[in-house]
């Protein structure tokens, strides 16, 4: 191999993690920048003028912290319903022999096809008729509405592919169903889990529509809600926002961070 | 204490309506304490649909299941009692080898020491002891086979099961797996189910054998029988290799008096004895093994032929003979007797080695005319 044929796609790599990074990057740098020193000229790529006020206002002067402790409810909820259900759906709908299985399978597959908005006005009047606008169990549900059905598409397709004598295995060895599922099932199915609970999450932290329709009372904001009021009420601190937008990608990263690893592994062990 | 195993009108059909399968008809066999009974016939033939009904797998649509004196027909697998050897092995990818052998035995909630104590005990048998901290991916074809007899035998299972435990080897490692079970159904008091498509593996293994085709149980015997004296036509096709020869005869009466198999012009005489089978029969179907024809030079009284094609066995040699009719006989012949293609022929059969079958049901009549 000649020097082009190594290094040519290296730089092509490295001209694209550019493009991506550089975003985070003033993001970040951004958030640790003074109020004063943001829109003095020079702008400059460096900066060593590090300081914390911006985050010190946001959490202290704000309602950030609320927010992001009714997102992060919203989200933890979300994964944990989606993962249950998604879960038993999929495996009943590998294991189990029901009139119109496939209707079912398909039509949860279609109604992940309309767009959220469509979904908006109605569910408004539903949880105002059930008073659950302003509650968690509402947002949740709200979400869940929208990510579920391609959740239990996702698990259906991945039980499929844990062979059913996996478990017929299991019971000859006198595991019951249930045990058969949690010991045999669940750890083949793993990367699938571990799929619905990033994308489930995911949809949740990112969510604006529903929770901006559903949750009209500032307690209950949720961050990408939150954020949005901060630009128009305070003018725009960018500063803050950018410090906002850095604390508001941890969990997003954090949790990809650590599950891609059981991601790859399932992959691994799969493959 | 084993027990024996009786299936009573067993039936399965799966979907319904016209386009529903019937893969077993009204099936009734008992099958002894200890035995080594083996299901064998070509895929679809409901072998492992039956299995799967002994082992509570599957709801039969009709008839039962005696373990014994006990009517297991409603029991889930789980009380059963049984232990099963799958045809894809079905390891659990995620535990290890002695996770693995020892499942049964956690899940029948015994002591970590004495699970550990009889794991090791089923691996030392197996030469599997030190695979023990291994994952299943980590192990060769044959030791993830033994992982999963070991899985299956740890709990001292009334009755054994195996779903053509060997169809995922290679031929090497086949016939090597073939003498351990052997050793194993001589060590182990378990009834052992064995259901193969692999004729050789139920000739050498068995005690009893039932041919299965379309659902149907055709000859329930051991492997001796089933060879010698095969039920109908479809077993005698079936059982050996190379496959037996079917060739159409006529039955015709001696100038002299008495009966004769008219075979392509060929007259072969038949004893008194038979007469009876053949009563009222212008028309029979004769069965010869290829091991029983004999290549002879061409002469006025034999059959007469032409090699066609020879295939070299090793040992032996396949030739396949074409006769001036057009019908294909296989011989098998000993190395060495080195005939050309193309070369004219007579082939020699004793009448002890001549089968005869009816033609429109393919029941056997005689097995040898002498």
């Amino acid at each position: 191999m000649n020097r082009v044929q190594v290094y040519g796609p290296l730089a092509l790599l490295l001209v694209v993690l550019v493009l991506v990074a550089f975003p985070f990057y003033w993001m970040v740098l951004t958030s640790f920048t003074p109020r004063e020193a943001l829109f003095r000229p020079p702008y400059k790529f460096f900066r060593l003028d590090f300081s914390l006020d911006n985050y010190r206002e946001l959490l202290f002067a704000t309602e950030f912290v609320r927010y992001f402790a009714n997102s992060l409810i919203a989200a933890v909820g979300a994964i944990v319903l989606n993962v249950v259900a998604a879960t038993l759906a999929g495996y009943g709908l590998t294991r189990f022999a029901f009139p119109g299985k496939k209707t079912f399978a398909f039509g949860t597959l279609f109604s992940y096809m309309f767009p959220p908005m469509l979904m908006a006005i109605p569910l408004y009047i539903l949880f105002s008729a059930l008073q659950m606008r302003n509650t968690y169990t509402g947002l949740i549900l709200a979400h869940m509405a929208i990510s579920l059905p391609l959740n239990i598409w996702l698990m259906w397709q991945y039980f499929q592919i844990v062979p059913q004598s996996l478990e017929e295995a299991a019971w000859v060895s006198g595991a019951s169903r249930l045990r058969a599922l949690r010991q045999v099932c669940l750890p083949s199915a793993r990367p699938g889990i571990l799929s619905v609970a990033i994308f489930s999450f995911a949809l949740s932290w990112n969510d604006f529509t529903f929770a901006f329709l559903l949750q009209t009372d500032r307690k209950m904001f949720t961050l990408p809600v939150g954020l949005a009021n901060f630009v128009e009420q305070t003018g725009v601190h960018w500063g803050m926002v950018m410090a906002a937008a850095v604390l508001v990608s941890v969990p997003t990263f954090l949790l990809v961070f650590f599950l891609q690893r059981y991601l790859l592994s399932g992959l691994r062990t799969a493959g | 204490m084993a027990f024996s195993v009786r299936l009573e009108g067993l039936d399965k059909r799966f979907g319904r309506g016209g386009r529903s399968v019937h893969a077993v008809r009204d099936l009734s066999l008992e099958i002894g304490e200890r035995e080594f009974f083996t299901f064998v016939g070509p895929s679809g033939c409901g072998k492992t649909t039956t299995l799967r009904m002994i082992a509570g797998l599957e709801t039969p649509t009709a008839g039962r299941i005696w373990f014994g004196d006990t009517d297991v027909t409603a029991l889930p697998p789980q009380k059963r009692d049984i232990a099963m050897v799958f045809q894809d092995i079905a390891l659990f990818p995620y535990m290890t080898v002695r996770q693995n052998i020892g499942y049964p035995l956690r899940i029948a909630g015994l002591a970590r020491a004495r699970v550990d104590e009889k794991v090791e005990k089923v691996a030392a048998t197996l030469g599997l002891t030190d695979k023990l901290a291994m994952k299943p991916g980590q192990l060769s074809g044959g030791q993830q086979q033994r992982v999963a007899i070991g899985r299956a035998i740890i709990k001292e299972p009334k009755v054994l099961l195996m779903d053509e435990p060997l169809s995922a080897l290679d031929a090497r490692l086949r016939v090597e797996m073939r003498t351990e079970i052997l050793r194993l159904h001589r060590e182990i008091s378990a009834t052992i189910i064995y259901v193969t498509h692999d004729q050789v593996e139920a000739m050498t293994m068995s005690t009893r054998v039932a041919v299965m085709d379309q659902g149907r149980a055709l000859q329930i015997a051991p492997p001796r029988v089933i060879f010698l004296r095969p039920a109908d036509k479809t077993v005698a096709t079936f059982i050996g290799t190379p496959a037996m020869n079917i060739i159409p005869a006529a039955v015709v009466t001696k100038p002299a008096g008495g009966l004769a198999i008219d075979l392509l012009g060929w007259q072969i005489p038949v004893a008194p004895r038979h007469y009876a089978a053949l009563k009222g029969l212008k028309r029979v179907e004769v069965g010869i093994r290829p091991q029983a024809v004999r290549l002879v030079p061409p002469g006025p009284d034999r059959l007469a032929g032409r090699v066609f094609l020879r295939e070299p066995l090793g040992l032996e040699d396949e030739v396949l003979v074409e006769t001036a009719d057009g019908i294909g006989v296989r011989v098998v012949t000993a190395t060495g007797e080195e005939i050309p293609e193309r070369a004219a022929v007579g082939l020699e059969v004793a009448p002890p080695d001549v089968l005869l079958f009816q033609p429109q049901t393919g029941v056997g009549l005689c097995y040898g005319i002498d």
